[in-house]
């Protein structure tokens, strides 16, 4: 990934991102240690502060775990928190971001969600 | 551990104060921009934490010692700038074999590899190199001294892309294996933001701002909408840029003091909530005038 530094997401954030990102496609498991700061400074070109924050925001979220001495790891249920997590946040935000385009373009809500179900449709037919 | 601290510090150059009361702290291995105009200090303030200058008045401890005419100061302490002067009757590689001699920790192995690297010619003199290739030259001079504290005032002036890049990666490489207090003043913010901790930002001999890069990019917001709906909402607000768009629309910075509930409620006010990117913060923050370049031309 090449993170996006126009400076519209901060890179903490981004770094935060991709680790989910890691762990949801199954590169980094449960119980397995991350990427420390320092591997996350080189890998990404950034300050190992920033990557630090970066960690810390999952550690916070108990997605992460320090262990003393060792680094951090994925905790057991890291998955369904970063699932649940996406839905609850990611999701709504998208979608409050669609209603508001939608009502500066005069959709009614019920064109709205016909367009939602097509555009499933869609998506399962490829 | 603090590195660097200096309280009350004033320069006067012939009547103008360069420096005026500038108050701030540096800690330990953290990378820090010293940001701000020409003619905001940045020098001035470097040239004084190496020892070159001496204040005139307040108090600075490098290491907690006055650096003026200080043997430990200079021997932990290498300040790169764009006149170094640097022996003419030395070729590059004789610089080189002279300054490892110069410091404790010196890497003649990294600056031999640097300097083939970036095709510098080691029987070349350095006052017959171009202005990238010395400040290329200075900037390896920077690396391989691996001291404490190493102080770069626009390293990469006339340097091209690629080797801007080259050097930042090979700073931030270096700064991994070996953490080291180092602070980096530039006028480009954008290329050096992410190798950055802190960000001290001076205006008129002051330190305006001196923290994490993180919250800088959090520490304004940008507003734009319907110039009577934007007002509505910055009356109580520190704006600090304003521009008109168009007929009726504004685009406004503030400083974010936003809480999610207002956030929502300004989006559903119909305003578009941008982030403001650190180095527009900064021009900002320094301009001299609230208006801008536009405001000659009316």
């Amino acid at each position: 990934m090449i993170l996006n530094l126009d400076g519209t997401k901060p890179i903490y954030v981004q770094i935060s991102e991709w680790l989910e990102n890691e762990i949801l496609n199954g590169n980094v498991e449960s119980e397995q240690k991350i990427y420390s700061q320092y591997q996350l400074a080189e890998i990404f070109n950034i300050n190992p502060a920033t990557a630090a924050k970066g960690l810390n925001i999952l550690a916070d979220e108990q997605i992460l775990m320090k262990k003393r001495g060792l680094g951090m790891f994925v905790t057991s249920n890291a998955k369904e928190m970063i699932l649940t997590k996406r839905k609850n946040q990611t999701l709504k935000r998208l979608v409050q971001e669609i209603v508001l385009e939608a009502g500066r373009l005069q959709v009614s809500k019920e064109e709205l969600i016909d367009m939602i179900k097509t555009a499933d449709i869609g998506e399962e037919e490829q | 551990m603090t590195v660097i601290e200096c309280r009350g510090l004033t320069k006067v150059y012939g009547g103008a104060k360069a420096l005026n009361n500038l108050s701030c702290k540096i800690e330990e291995n953290k990378i820090t921009g010293l940001i701000g105009r020409n003619g905001a200090g940045k020098t001035t303030l470097l040239k004084i934490i190496a020892g070159y200058l001496k204040e005139t008045s307040g108090e600075l401890n490098v290491f907690s010692e006055n650096p003026f005419n200080n043997l430990l100061v200079s021997a932990n302490v290498i300040f790169i700038h764009d006149q170094m002067n640097l022996p003419t009757s030395l070729n590059l590689k004789e610089i080189l074999d002279t300054a490892a001699s110069f410091y404790e920790k010196w890497d003649h192995d990294l600056a031999n590899r640097l300097l083939e690297y970036f095709s510098l010619n080691p029987l070349q003199h350095h006052n017959g190199l171009s202005k990238g290739m010395k400040s290329t030259f200075n900037a390896i001079l920077g690396l391989a001294a691996r001291v404490p504290l190493t102080l770069f005032d626009e390293p990469t002036s006339g340097m091209d892309a690629a080797v801007r890049k080259d050097f930042y990666r090979a700073l931030l490489k270096d700064y991994l294996a070996h953490p080291r207090t180092i602070i980096i003043s530039s006028h480009h913010l954008n290329e050096i933001e992410d190798l950055l901790e802190d960000i001290l930002l001076m205006k008129d001999g002051k330190e305006l701002l001196h923290l994490p890069v993180a919250d800088l990019k959090e520490w304004a917001i940008g507003l734009q909408g319907k110039t009577s709906v934007i007002n509505e909402w910055t009356r109580n607000k520190e704006v600090i840029y304003t521009k008109s768009i168009g007929l009726d629309q504004s685009y406004v910075a503030v400083r974010n003091d936003f809480s999610e509930v207002e956030w929502q409620k300004a989006r559903v006010a119909g305003l578009e909530l941008t982030p403001v990117t650190s180095s527009d913060l900064c021009v900002y923050l320094t301009s001299k005038t609230k208006g801008g370049i536009d405001d000659v031309f009316n």
